[in-house]
């Protein structure tokens, strides 16, 4: 086989240039309390019966102001917290931002709309926030209402029973003199002046399409996409959950809205440049961090001074703890040489005497007989020995072999007292001879160890690529050792895999009683253990942390010996091309998608809550193009955008007029790179000849309430307001048609 | 419960408290006696509901004559038709409702003959998109970066991009798998 198939030749795909540490690091964003807001009643003072209030319900915000007004007075989250507490036996209503200024509030705050839905849900919150505008608004409410037209904004295609209920609300409990319904975008695209042309609106909560001739809504015609930044905003949650499954920090929607508003842009080419996403150059750049609020272990730093101190500490505790046991084993040592001295005295006195007295003599020293006394003074001596040796430092004489005379005397010969010492000599010869064999076994082995390098270094001399040769492939062998490893140990995770049965079937026999056929045949013992082979079966059926570390740190050890010595000797072979650096973090896609361009240290409480926006920067606000991408089975807005033109349309006359004039509305058209994109995207679906004209609304926010305003100050708007007595003479459901409302069903 | 707000002390806290609530505040344009009625709030599917059974059973008086059904257009060209033939009504199926087709003749005369198209009317499900037919919503992306996905995990299913992702999804935790195609929204989802 070439060489070039057996291992993956020295490629230039080590380690990535380290990078600067990162330029900016963003902070997560508190909720806007926006502060106590005074009571404006200015425009109230200012305003007659006929001045309508205009309100843009919005989900996103609710916009309220008069129609007089350039821009909305007020403009609040839809939210309201209505709560008991207990402790003041008082109940307290928050409307609004005001929601954000307590932890009670906003855990009680409630939604005007269902959530993820433009339709109203919640009337008793949405009483509260009108409650709110009107209170804010300084109406007086003199004769028991608000005694003015409301103008409202509702959804494309709104429920009836929203409608009424609405309706209701606002006649009912309100004392609305009269009230008009119309369409947001279509307000808004009457702020911009358009009269024909293909209303996108992408907001809050979803995206609408809507033709318009001739300042004529074609509503047949329009088309919802349920997606928005509401939408966009649970999508990056849903991924950061995904990404960070064990992040110790919680994020708001509040605050991941945040995100997608600061964070995300529309890309102009999605594919390329996601594919590109994750590359190594410019990453420093497009990773986004957030830090999310943490606090820091405190680690006390010692100053160099008191390490010096502390290590001076236990060098004097070491110190002392050693001559105090060299004091002892001193006072031993003489205690000693006193009994020896004493024993060889009393050794020479029985010597002299009698028997019968010096029989009195070792009694009282509680001595058998004389052999004993013998013992315990050799015993003594060498103990003194011993003790001299370690401590008063005496030159150790060359150990002599022991000599074991009884064992060449045979035993007839021997009385009881012979025979026993016969048998500790033999003892002791054993364990001395086993001794010496296991020396000699190391000696020899150093030395064929030198041989062997003396070899090796021979060989690397005179052949050197042969050499490199086959240390690559012991280096290729070890490597595909510990790729086994990894996978049998990954196999092992699956319970139907080949490892794992086999695992089982070993762990049956193990635990089974009976023993097998075969060994049945070979008799009872089944020899287990003979080998020390045998005990291996224990470790391949052990999982879980410990089961091979061993083996795997063997494995790891040969590899660097072997990377270590290619490194010294081949040329070819640098530092990149270790498996190490292979496997570096720099090289890691997943590192890249989790921690960006910079190292990571999960002892770091700051890392560990810090957020790393990369990829999700463009795929969260591409949802609206390719809604499939988050599992919604709709078309994208592009292709709706064409369907209407292309298709639903193809007939009309007013065509090409369309095209000239489509217009972007709502907030979640403020991504950077929307207008181009839709641009070029829908441009490629139109005939070449085709002119196209794409523009987005100057304030895509509030002009909405602004048109609406622009148009209950009109003169011709007065009669599409629904009166009170049309209210309770046709009902809730009724709804007067006009050039930016609904049309009635 | 802790202050959100720089007020952190109680005092003044329970102070702003105070200022923001708008219970307590008189609400003189409010009709003291409306009464809410029960159960107001419904979620939309509840309402869906309730109009689609209402809409079934009006939907026979709804029916068109069929003159104003978009015929179907040629758009990519290729497909040739009779020419002119598509820009007439389906004659036999005009035929099937002819008094509509009467009815909507006397009302386009009643309004001076505008064009608005009638048709079915407009409600808040049948405007919503359609399904994408279009080749690039068959685009895959990894279920985990979201880079492009050339491979598919036999087991889980998810979309991967590489090697090392594989190996990302080999090592997973039960469940883990079903919760990045929630995302996707290809999950199994047990009725």
């Amino acid at each position: 086989m070439a060489p070039s198939a057996i291992y993956e030749s020295a490629t230039p795909s080590g380690r990535n240039s380290p990078k600067p540490p990162p330029k900016k690091i963003w902070n997560i964003s508190e909720p806007p309390f926006a502060g106590a807001r005074p009571v404006d009643s200015s425009g109230y003072q200012k305003s007659s019966t006929g001045t309508a209030i205009v309100i843009d319900n919005g989900s996103s915000a609710v916009r309220a102001g008069w129609s007089f007004d350039q821009a909305p007075r007020l403009s609040i989250p839809p939210f309201m917290a209505r709560y008991r507490d207990r402790k003041l036996n008082r109940t307290f209503m928050f409307a609004g931002s005001d929601i954000y200024s307590d932890g009670t509030a906003r855990g009680q705050a409630k939604n005007i709309y269902e959530p993820g839905s433009n339709i109203v849900n919640n009337w008793d919150v949405m009483e509260g926030v009108l409650d709110y505008i009107f209170i804010k608004m300084g109406i007086e409410g003199s004769n028991g209402g608000i005694n003015r037209p409301v103008v409202m904004t509702e959804p494309v295609a709104n429920l009836g029973y929203a409608r009424k209920t609405m309706s209701e609300i606002l006649f009912e409990c309100y004392g609305a003199t009269s009230v008009a319904y119309g369409i947001d975008s279509l307000f808004s695209y009457k702020q911009n002046k358009g009269k024909t042309g293909l209303v996108v609106s992408s907001s809050y909560t979803s995206s609408h399409l809507i033709p318009v001739i001739d300042s004529k809504p074609i509503l047949t015609h329009a088309t919802r996409l349920n997606w928005g930044r509401f939408q966009s905003a649970e999508y990056l949650l849903k991924l950061l959950k995904l990404k960070y499954p064990s992040f110790p920090g919680k994020i708001s929607d509040p605050q991941a809205e945040a995100l997608v508003r600061e964070h995300c842009y529309i890309s102009q080419d999605y594919e390329t440049e996601i594919s590109n996403f994750l590359d190594w150059t410019g990453l420093e750049d497009r990773d986004h961090i957030i830090q999310h609020p943490f606090t820091e272990q405190v680690v006390v730093q010692k100053s160099e001074e008191e390490l010096a101190r502390q290590a001076e500490k236990r060098k004097e505790n070491g110190r002392r703890l050693q001559e105090q046991a060299a004091k002892m084993r001193l006072d031993k040592l003489i205690r000693k040489e006193q009994d020896l001295s004493y024993y060889k005295e009393l050794q020479e006195k029985i010597a002299l005497t009698s028997k019968k007295e010096a029989r009195r003599m070792l009694e009282s020293d509680d001595f058998d007989d004389e052999s004993q006394l013998d013992k315990k003074v050799k015993e003594l001596e060498k103990s003194i020995r011993k003790a001299r040796k370690q401590d008063v430092g005496d030159v150790e004489e060359p150990e002599e072999a022991p000599v074991f005379p009884l064992l060449e005397i045979p035993d007839e010969t021997l009385d009881e007292e012979g025979l026993k010492q016969k048998r500790q000599q033999r003892l002791m010869k054993s364990n001395y001879d086993a001794r010496q064999r296991a020396k000699a076994e190391k000696e020899r082995e150093k030395a064929k160890a030198a041989e062997e390098e003396r070899l090796d270094n021979e060989k690397r001399e005179n052949n050197l690529d042969g050499w490199v040769e086959e240390r690559r492939v012991a280096r290729q062998a070890a490597i595909q050792k510990i790729r086994e490893r990894e996978r049998l140990k990954a196999d092992l995770g699956n319970r139907k895999s080949l490892a794992n049965q086999m695992r089982m079937k070993s762990i049956a026999n193990l635990a089974s009683d009976n023993p097998s056929k075969k060994r049945r045949r070979g008799g009872d013992d089944d020899n287990f253990g003979a080998d020390d082979a045998d005990w291996g079966v224990y470790r391949t059926i052990a999982t879980g942390e410990q089961s091979d570390d061993e083996e795997e740190e063997d494995l790891n050890v040969t590899l660097k010996n072997i990377e270590a010595q290619l490194l010294k000797y081949d040329p070819n072979f640098t530092e990149e091309s270790t498996r190490e650096a292979q496997m570096d973090w720099t090289k890691s896609l997943i590192h890249a998608f989790l921690r960006g361009p910079w190292p990571y240290n999960p002892e770091s409480a700051r890392e560990e809550h810090q957020i790393h926006l990369n990829v999700e920067r463009i795929r969260v606000p591409e949802v609206v193009f390719q809604p499939s991408m988050a599992g919604l089975d709709q078309a994208g807005i592009v292709e709706i955008a064409s369907g209407i033109i292309n298709e639903r349309l193809a007939e009309s006359p007013h065509q090409q007029d369309i095209l000239k004039d489509i217009f972007l509305t709502g907030g979640n058209v403020l991504f950077q790179g929307f207008e181009e994109r839709l641009k070029n995207e829908l441009r490629a679906t139109l005939p070449s000849e085709a002119s196209l004209h794409v523009r987005t609304a100057q304030d895509p926010i509030l002009d909405a309430w602004r048109g609406a305003a622009k148009w209950a100050s009109e003169p011709s708007s007065k009669t599409a307001f629904i009166t009170r007595a049309e209210f309770l003479e046709k009902g809730g459901d009724y709804l007067k048609e006009h050039e930016y409302s609904n049309t009635l069903s | 419960m802790a202050p959100l707000t720089q007020a952190s002390d109680d005092g003044s806290h329970q102070a702003l408290l105070d200022q923001l609530d708008i219970y307590a505040i008189p609400k003189p344009f409010r009709n003291p006696h409306w009464k809410p009625p029960q159960r107001r709030n419904k979620n939309v599917k509840q309402i869906i509901a309730d109009v689609s059974r209402k809409e079934a059973s009006v939907l026979a008086s709804q029916n068109n004559s069929g003159t104003s059904t978009p015929a179907i257009q040629s758009t990519g060209g290729n497909t040739p038709t009779a020419n002119g033939a598509h820009l007439h009504p389906n004659i036999e199926h005009a035929a099937q409702s002819l008094d509509r087709l009467v009815l909507e003749r006397n009302l386009a005369a009643a309004t001076g003959g505008s064009v608005l198209p009638t048709g079915p009317t407009v409600t808040y499900t049948n405007i919503e998109s359609a399904p994408s037919f279009h080749p690039s919503s068959q685009k895959r992306y990894c279920d985990i970066t979201g880079l492009p996905a050339p491979y598919t995990h036999p087991k889980s299913r998810l979309r991967y991009h590489n090697m090392e992702v594989f190996g990302m999804i080999q090592s997973m935790g039960q469940g883990t798998a079903e919760q990045y195609l929630a995302a996707r929204g290809a999950h199994t989802v047990l009725k």
